[in-house]
């Protein structure tokens, strides 16, 4: 019964049907294999690890608009008053926030000549102080934190120290300590590092460089603030900010409350999106092709009933039939398949070609097949069932 | 009216070429009911398929009321079934879906009538066949006689030149097979010439004129008037 | 005729329900998912400049050092933009940052709140045809004389001062006064082609400025601020005079003699500049400079994301699949009713008339998979836009698609149905007429 021959040729010889199911399986795996591929790249990327205590960092900007204040005071006034509230871990200012798609970056030279020396991949330029390792809740491996008495106002100040994550150490310098290498910014602007964190992502999640993050010792006066608290207290914290900063200075606007996590949501949501609206595809699409595989076999059953009920009476066990059902059915899907997996490679060069998509696993495409196998087995089992039950007595009769 | 000469008509296969129809010649006058009758393979199904203008055929020439209509388009032969031909078939074939004045109202549709037109005529025609009052029925709610005779409805609703009629009370029993033909020949006395394909002696008698077909050919025919001809049944037994 | 076939889909489309509902909700799916991703593309990718999209310009310059940026930069420097400002070759033109300012009205009862606002020149108003409710754009001679005036927008304006007309009235921005010379209407290009590196679906500011104010205010950048080479910047005129780029410089070139000769001017402007020791990258003073109109800027900002052309492509390939399934269950459905087609041909129905009544069977199915899938699509975009917050402007099913969707959905069917219909209009009558 599971002659394959015969039901090669008798396939052949029925033209339309199987070519289009042919057809339905080739496009299914090419898009389903290429759509998983993407999902699964973007689910990678969202799931990694930022090195950040994104649930605890609440962040908020502080808007002055009175030019009388002096910036650099109040901005130290501040922060004292945010470390001093309850539940607060940490705090610090900052010119940036993690992962949120906007911020400083640069590069920096490894020697003093910007025409010959080499340069460091692009780095986001972090600002902050002897506070900021602890509210962001990154882990110094190697060097040490800024002393309090290191930490500058001023942007261009000539004593400029980093912190450095351990991504960038090891691309800059791949088997030796960064601890105590210097970097320049230009001619005449060196800087020095002294501690190396463990992971500290920057500020653009689809960047190539988000892993190289560096911190200046410089208590930046601009609008960014970061409190660290258990993520329950953030609600009361936000009041207390409000209330405590507002007492101390009415004119200015504080607003955007979130948290890092939040933060990170927005940044994603994209990405998040693209995999939403890829799932839904897939899922539907094998939906479409299994009810397209129901009917096709719903309507071979109808018009061989007669044939089926010979080969009954000719003793053909209901398991036969069900096996003449599936085997059909198998051979054009792993013809599909084999066609569709070359498409799917093909369309994912076309994507890698023209967009910034890496190159298809080959993985997906076996995958699919593999899945496509499965939808087969259901979709061809639940009406071939009913062609196993054809009594042996419709062969004799004329319809 | 009608006149085949020289029809012929080949299948191929790989393998074979069986000749359906060979040299066959045929006229019909306007008004007769012929009956063609012939065994099994004989070729009665190819002549009533290229009368009806549903096949072509080899080579050879067949005029309808003086016109040559050999090899038309598929446009031009659908026109002349619409308007000359009236089809009954042994299954009646009627559409399922729809009622009885739709059905006899299908040919009036491509003829391209007017609704008030249509309209007058499905009435007419299912009252000539006695069913006038059934017109919103489906078939199905019809016994086979009553079935026919929409069929035949539908067949007169085009006022065709004539009528092919494929084994008409094949599938009927005789009482509904009588009444069929009673009406077939009161259609016939109106002035409609008919066509009927038969394997039944029975009926084949009733018609003025018998033709047999043998291989492809016309094997014989007899003018009858009324009575009964000998010489066609001795034919008959001969046949099968 | 039509009438009939019509007539006769529907007999036959409730002949057969769960075939047909499973036509309709293959192409309706096929049909939501295209037009979900077809919409947000179309939001994306619209052109609100119209027919002055050729006219309108953003000026680019080469201004960046040997061995720096590969490309232009979508903006220019402040230097530059002065400099071409003096020009006035083009029709108008008008420089543009973003920037933010907290604001207060004589009204103590009104909080200070911060708000974007764009500081530009007066050109800014007739270049992209912004609607006046009250007032006007300031003077031309502000642009060089600078004066605190304003424009506001009627959201603002309502909340500000209640709707009314506000000309001659004073806002403070940073606690300096403004005096409000016009009140603009309700305008939100979409996408936000005036600048879109400030977020290309947000809302246009609701107070401009002018550009003429930067250098004694030293208004703060909201936007991209970007230098090819480290330059230390001490203080606002240090970057005044810096390589920095941050101005997005528009003009208005209604002809393509126009577009010429101002380009002609570029090339004069980075020769002189040149002899001053800038544009040192070697390249012509023709490469150095260039003009790109709406549909080049949008592009050169990545308006469109690759994301959504992915996005688009794979929809097509979706909605293919849909068309082969269909395909399929017409083809059996069909075949299923070469009897009747025998008769209906032998009683006079030529090819083309059987070939019509299931084209419009077709038709009808795919118009109600138009509409159920206009119905996906409308929930889809619902969805996603209260899940992910997607901007108000991409997720608004757009009136268009009322028009596209049905067609492509019936365009679809019948190309699917185009096989079907060939093939049981070229069926033989005589093999279904007798009775088996």
């Amino acid at each position: 019964m599971l002659n394959i021959k015969p039901i090669v040729s008798s396939l052949l010889r029925s033209k339309s049907g199987p070519i289009l199911l042919l057809m339905q399986i080739i496009l299914s795996v090419a898009i389903v294999a290429n759509a998983s591929f993407i999902i699964n790249e973007r689910l990678t990327m969202m799931q990694r690890d930022s090195g950040i205590a994104e649930q605890e960092i609440l962040t908020f900007a502080i808007y002055n608009f009175d030019p009388s204040i002096d910036a650099t005071l109040q901005n130290k006034v501040d922060q004292r008053i945010l470390r001093s509230l309850p539940n607060v871990k940490a705090a610090a200012s900052t010119n940036m926030l993690p992962l949120s798609g906007s911020g400083w970056s640069t590069t920096l030279n490894l020697g003093p000549d910007p025409e010959t020396a080499k340069s460091t991949p692009q780095v986001a330029m972090y600002m902050g102080t002897e506070h900021t390792l602890e509210t962001f809740g990154v882990t110094l491996v190697e060097g040490r934190n800024f002393y309090a008495d290191e930490i500058t106002d001023d942007v261009n100040s000539p004593n400029i120290l980093l912190l450095i994550t351990k991504a960038l150490a090891d691309e800059v310098w791949p088997n030796e300590s960064a601890v105590g290498k210097t970097l320049w910014a230009g001619r005449d602007v060196q800087v020095t590092v002294i501690g190396v964190v463990d992971k500290m992502q920057g500020a653009w999640v689809d960047s190539s460089d988000l892993e190289y993050s560096i911190i200046q010792n410089v208590d930046y006066s601009g609008n960014s603030y970061m409190v660290r608290a258990e993520p329950k207290h953030h609600e009361a914290l936000q009041q207390q900010i409000l209330d405590a900063l507002m007492t101390e200075n009415p004119n200015r606007v504080i607003d955007n409350f979130q948290s890092i996590a939040v933060v990170k949501e927005n940044s994603y949501r994209d990405h998040e999106l693209m995999v939403t609206v890829l799932s839904m595809m897939v899922v539907l699409l094998l939906l479409i092709t299994s009810l397209g595989l129901t009917g096709m076999v719903m309507f071979n059953i109808q018009r061989r009933t007669k044939q089926i009920g010979t080969r009954r009476a000719l003793g053909a066990t209901k398991g036969d039939i069900l096996s003449l059902f599936l085997t059909e059915n198998y051979i054009i899907c792993i013809v599909g398949g084999l066609i569709g997996g070359v498409l799917a490679v093909l369309l994912g060069q076309q994507l890698m070609q023209h967009y910034d998509l890496p190159q298809l696993n080959l993985i997906y495409p076996v995958l699919t097949v593999v899945g496509m196998l499965l939808v087969t087995t259901v979709a061809v089992i639940l009406p071939a069932r009913k062609a196993a039950n054809i009594s042996p007595a419709m062969a004799t009769r004329s319809v | 009216m009608l006149t085949m000469k020289n029809i012929n008509k080949v299948f191929k296969t790989d393998l074979v070429e069986t000749h359906a129809l060979r040299d066959f010649n045929l006229s019909v006058q306007e008004g007769e009911f012929v009956a063609v009758t012939g065994p099994s393979g004989s070729g009665k199904t190819t002549f009533l398929n290229i009368a009806g203008l549903l096949e072509g055929f080899t080579h050879g020439d067949y005029f309808l009321d003086g016109v040559n209509i050999s090899n038309l388009n598929d446009n031009k032969a659908a026109a002349i079934r619409n308007e000359k031909i009236g089809f009954i078939f042994q299954g009646f074939n009627l559409i399922p879906d729809l009622n009885l004045a739709e059905n006899v109202e299908v040919p009036l549709r491509y003829r391209g009538f007017s609704a008030k037109e249509r309209q007058r005529r499905v009435k007419e025609a299912l009252e000539k066949v006695g069913l006038g009052a059934r017109m919103k029925h489906l078939p199905s709610q019809l016994s086979g006689g009553q079935q026919q005779r929409v069929a035949i409805a539908r067949a007169l609703a085009g006022e065709p030149r004539f009528l092919l009629a494929d084994e008409p009370t094949g599938n009927l029993d005789s009482l509904m097979a009588r009444q069929v033909m009673e009406l077939l020949e009161a259609i016939n006395k109106a002035g409609t010439t008919i066509i009927m394909v038969t394997h039944d002696p029975e009926l084949a008698r009733r018609a003025q004129r018998n033709i047999q077909i043998v291989d492809g050919q016309v094997c014989d025919f007899t003018l009858y008037q009324g009575g009964q001809n000998h010489q066609v049944d001795t034919m008959e037994q001969a046949a099968s | 005729m039509f009438l009939y076939y019509v007539d006769l889909a529907w007999r036959s489309i409730k002949k057969t329900p769960i075939l047909s509902l499973l036509m309709v909700l293959a192409i309706s799916v096929g049909i939501g998912i295209t037009i979900t991703t077809l919409n947000v593309y179309n939001m994306m990718a619209f052109n609100p400049a119209g027919e002055r999209a050729e006219q309108l310009n953003t000026v680019q310059l080469w201004s960046q050092g040997p061995d720096s940026w590969a490309d232009y930069h979508s903006q220019v420097t402040y230097q530059d933009v002065m400099n071409l400002r003096k020009g006035k070759v083009a029709n108008e033109q008008a420089a543009m940052f973003r920037s933010g300012m907290a604001v207060q009205t004589d009204d103590p009862q009104i909080l200070p709140s911060l708000n974007g606002v764009r500081v530009t020149d007066s050109g800014f108003f007739n270049l992209f045809e912004v609607p006046f409710i009250y007032g006007n754009s300031w003077d031309k001679s502000v642009d060089e004389q600078a004066a605190f005036q304003a424009v506001i927008g009627k959201k603002l304006n309502q909340k500000l001062f209640g709707g009314e007309n506000s000309v001659g009235k004073t806002i403070y921005l940073n606690r300096k006064p403004y005096q409000v010379v016009g009140v603009i209407d309700d305008w939100h290009p979409q996408p936000k082609y005036y600048d879109p590196t400030s977020g290309a679906f947000s809302k246009a500011e609701q107070i401009y400025i002018p550009f003429s104010l930067t250098a004694s205010e030293e208004f703060s950048v909201w936007g991209n601020m970007s230098g090819w080479k480290y330059e230390r910047l001490d203080d606002y005129q240090d970057r005044l005079g810096s390589e920095k780029v941050w101005i997005q410089y528009w003009v208005d070139l209604p002809t393509a003699e126009d577009r010429q000769s101002y380009k002609r001017y570029l090339s004069q402007y980075v020769e002189q500049q040149k002899e001053l020791g800038r544009f040192t990258d070697g390249k012509s003073p023709e490469e150095s400079a260039q003009l790109s109109n709406v549909d080049a800027w949008l592009e050169r900002n990545h308006v469109v994301p690759e994301d959504n052309k992915i996005l688009l492509g794979l929809s097509v390939l979706f909605l293919s699949v849909c068309l082969v399934n269909i395909l399929g269950l017409m083809l059996t459905k069909f075949l299923k009713r070469a009897p009747e087609v025998g008769v209906r041909r032998a009683i006079g129905a030529s090819r083309s008339q059987i070939f019509s009544q299931y084209m419009v069977e077709v038709g009808v199915i795919g118009l109600f998979g138009g509409l159920l899938g206009l119905a996906w699509a409308w929930g889809a975009l619902y969805g996603l836009s209260a899940r992910f917050g997607v901007a108000e402007g991409l997720t608004h099913l757009s009136l268009s698609m009322w028009v596209i969707t049905p067609a492509i959905a019936v365009g679809t069917a019948m190309l699917a149905g185009l096989y079907p219909a060939w093939v049981v209009c070229r069926t033989k009558p005589s093999v279904y007429l007798k009775s088996q």
